[in-house]
């Protein structure tokens, strides 16, 4: 261990368990799964950064979004990311979720995903490298350790303008809210 | 695949043009109503399996194009002389306004999921179809998407850019 970091370790062990123990939902969207495998097994062996697949949302901090969102995938992932336990990290990977990348003017195809659900950071690129993942992993150290890795918290509090959001792009929604909407007007 | 193949379809239907020749797939141009006669009969020739139906939108004669792709299965493991080319296309053309086909599920009973296809993205009704429900789609296009005059630009202004973001509305 890097004895810079003891005084970290004991200031906030909960932060820097979450910082080191990324685990990625395994949520496949869009061509960008392609370099996941790479990037998980022993090419470019992801566990060094402490980023793991993990079996299942409700085990999974980090989501990475790869590539393209088309509308019916989009209730998949609102659906992945409300079952994951907070604190959760979500990163946009490629230029699809960022602004609807080559799928820009497509009648099916989300063009902002942060409009529906919070995001920390993105990877642009169509396609970045397998390296472009350990490079945002590491910003997002940075981000956590700052405390600027907020969307959950955004979205906790925002919660009913990301529904208003949702159903806008979805019709009606068929599962209860996840969080109390608070009334604007008080 | 031959030139006896030909008069043979020839003579059993009218008003069809086929066009084999050596270097392209075979192409048989034929009218609505043939269509599931000729499927028919090339069921019974062999060519026993229907790959997929497509749609062209030909948006300035106002008609679709329909485009069947059967193929044979070869016997045994090596091509016999003369089924090299297994593949044969059947085009036929239907009016854009009054956009309606009979099914070709009696023939062919995968081509329920093509059809449904079909009928989602370019508004073609397919009569004698057991459920012409939605299949990929989540939302709903008063135009259907793949229609040529659908302007997907201008459907993205006014749903998807009018979404507004969530910091905006601070």
């Amino acid at each position: 261990m890097d004895r810079n970091q003891i005084k970290k370790w004991l200031e906030s062990p909960g932060k820097m368990g979450h910082k080191y123990s990324l685990w990625a939902v395994y949520f496949c969207t869009g061509c960008g799964i392609i370099e996941i495998p790479p990037v998980i097994t022993s090419r470019w062996d992801a566990e060094r950064f402490g980023v793991l697949p993990a079996p299942s949302p409700r085990q999974a901090n980090l989501f990475l979004i790869t590539g393209y969102v088309s509308v019916k995938t989009l209730k998949a992932i609102i659906k992945t990311y409300e079952q994951m336990p907070e604190p959760k990290y979500t990163v946009g990977f490629g230029s699809c979720p960022i602004n609807g990348g080559m799928y820009w003017d497509s009648y099916n195809t989300i063009k902002h995903l942060d409009k529906y659900i919070p995001i920390d950071g993105w990877i642009a690129g169509c396609m970045p490298r397998p390296e472009a993942i350990f490079i945002a992993v590491t910003h997002l150290w940075t981000l956590i350790d700052k405390g600027m890795a907020k969307g959950y918290v955004k979205y906790r509090e925002n919660y009913g303008r990301y529904r208003e959001n949702q159903e806008k792009a979805l019709g009606k929604l068929e599962w209860p809210r996840l969080f109390p909407i608070k009334d604007e007007n008080e | 695949m031959n030139k006896e193949f030909k008069q043979e379809l020839e003579s059993i239907f009218r008003d069809i043009t086929v066009n084999i020749t050596d270097d392209v797939t075979p192409v048989i141009a034929a009218a609505k109503p043939q269509i599931l006669a000729i499927l028919r009969f090339l069921k019974d020739k062999g060519y026993g399996h229907l790959a997929m139906i497509s749609c062209v939108d030909w948006l300035k004669e106002a008609q679709f194009e329909l485009v069947y792709l059967v193929s044979a299965y070869l016997k045994g493991d090596n091509e016999e002389p003369g089924q090299e080319k297994i593949t044969i296309l059947l085009k036929t053309r239907i009016d854009r306004d009054n956009a309606e086909l009979p099914t070709a599920i009696p023939v062919f009973e995968n081509a329920e999921p093509y059809e449904r296809e079909i009928h989602e993205l370019f508004g073609i009704h397919f009569t004698g179809h057991p459920r012409l429900l939605p299949l990929f789609l989540e939302r709903e296009y008063k135009i259907p998407p793949f229609r040529k005059d659908f302007d997907s630009r201008e459907y993205v202004k006014e749903v998807f850019d009018k979404i507004p973001f969530v910091e905006d509305k601070e």
